[in-house]
């Protein structure tokens, strides 16, 4: 059995661990928080939008935009894939790029070849070792996306659907569901589901609206700004899932190390007692000794 | 509905919502000029342009800038969805003078460029105006 100064030594640096590890849990407690409010603070203006982009769809009599049309002869497409800047965040990485290989090697069975813009640094690492090609998208982004950094990529991938570069557009990246639940998901940004148009019910549709200018030209600026907008609450997404993804690992590692601290506190006690034991066999074998 | 002389504002960013309150008056920059709201004002469905977004309530003024989006108004509630809308005190004036700078020094080779330069000067000149005003 180690010594008792061993195991002393030993508990101290896992003490030392648990205070790091802890705290990282705080920090990403209170980012969470930040991201999670930022996350909230895009829902009423997707809300908005996708009310208006049903209400102008109610009156134009078949909603056709390049942004819906699939384009089926073009054996390319685009996905974005987020991932994190920093680790030590348990699975975060491994399962948004395990759900991203996994849709990419479908998408080249079926003969579609994709460009790959990915988003974090680790990704980036994790495709460079397995030797893919990637564009690294966005290095600068933070924990803060603002839109104004989202906005020039959305309407780059616009642009190639458009042009007809690109037959679709998916983004890899963790959902956020609740703060239990948070799920690696492919989406659909391009073409847009039909669903974009018609998904919300609402009592309004009878209201008159005066349109300037007329819905048709309102609809074709409306859909670039929702998927502009989707793309967006991706981002904040990810990031609001990254930061509790930190927070439950780091609580993982904090339980460990208490556990572990219990456990040598344990070998110790054990430890020293053996060692007075054989002290006082020493004591009294020495006692006897000399009768 | 009760007789009431204002009505509901909300400037919505895709960010964060900026304002909510409510107005007396409204003058929003549509695509294709200024364009005034009342209390009890038709429904409406606006495309924005570059502009000053002016909101008069019973509690003050406010003086946004606005860079495109949509405008909405029903049942006295006036919505106004852009990507962009700052307040006066948000307007960094040394980013928006070197914003103006650049503007000036934009190509003019086709029509498409001179109508970016231009809505870039724009950006930048009402920005400026605003942070004076």
């Amino acid at each position: 059995m180690a010594s008792a100064r061993i195991i002393v030594k030993r508990r101290k640096t896992v003490r030392n661990i648990r205070k790091i590890t802890r705290t990282m849990q705080l920090i990403a407690t209170a980012r969470f928080q930040a991201a999670l409010a930022r996350a909230t603070a895009s829902k009423p203006y997707t809300e908005r939008l996708a009310r208006l982009v049903s209400d102008l769809s109610s009156v134009t009599e078949e909603v056709t935009h390049p942004l819906m049309r699939p384009a089926a002869d073009v054996k390319k497409s685009a996905m974005v894939v987020i991932t994190s800047n920093r680790g030590l965040c348990g699975g975060y990485n491994s399962n948004v790029l395990r759900t991203a290989l996994s849709h990419l090697k479908c998408a080249e069975d079926a003969g579609i070849s994709s460009d790959v813009h990915m988003v974090g640094k680790k990704g980036c690492n994790y495709f460079k070792f397995l030797g893919r090609e990637f564009d690294e998208t966005l290095p600068d982004i933070t924990d803060k996306p603002r839109f104004d950094q989202i906005e020039p990529l959305a309407n780059d991938l616009m642009g190639r659907f458009v042009a007809g570069e690109i037959a679709s557009v998916q983004v890899c990246y963790m959902q956020f569901l609740s703060a239990g639940k948070q799920s690696a998901t492919v989406a659909q940004l391009l073409p847009l589901q039909q669903d974009a148009v018609e998904g919300v019910e609402e009592t309004s549709h009878n209201t008159q609206y005066d349109f300037s200018p007329d819905p048709e030209a309102l609809l074709a600026d409306l859909l670039p700004a929702t998927v502009r907008i989707r793309l967006f609450q991706c981002f904040t997404e990810a990031i609001a899932s990254e930061q509790i993804a930190r927070m439950v690992a780091m609580k993982a590692a904090t339980e460990a190390a208490g556990d572990m601290i219990t456990s040598l506190t344990r070998q110790y006690n054990r430890a020293r007692q053996t060692a007075i034991t054989m002290e006082l066999l020493d004591i009294v074998g020495g006692a006897n000794a000399l009768d | 509905m009760a007789k009431t002389s204002t009505f509901h504002c909300s400037v919505i960013t895709p960010e964060r919502p900026v304002l909510e309150c409510e107005a007396s008056f409204v003058s929003f920059p549509a695509h294709d000029g200024e364009m005034g709201a009342l209390v009890n004002r038709g429904p409406l469905v606006c495309k924005l342009g570059i502009g000053a977004l002016r909101v008069e309530s019973p509690e003050g003024k406010h003086t946004l800038f606005v860079d495109g989006g949509f405008a909405q108004i029903a049942d006295n509630h006036l919505t106004i969805l852009t990507e962009q809308a700052k307040k006066k005190d948000e307007i960094d004036v040394a980013a928006v003078n070197a914003l103006m700078g650049e503007a000036r020094s934009m190509a003019t080779a086709t029509v498409e460029a001179v109508e970016a330069k231009s809505d870039a000067i724009k950006r930048a000149a009402i920005q400026i105006k605003i942070s004076k005003s």
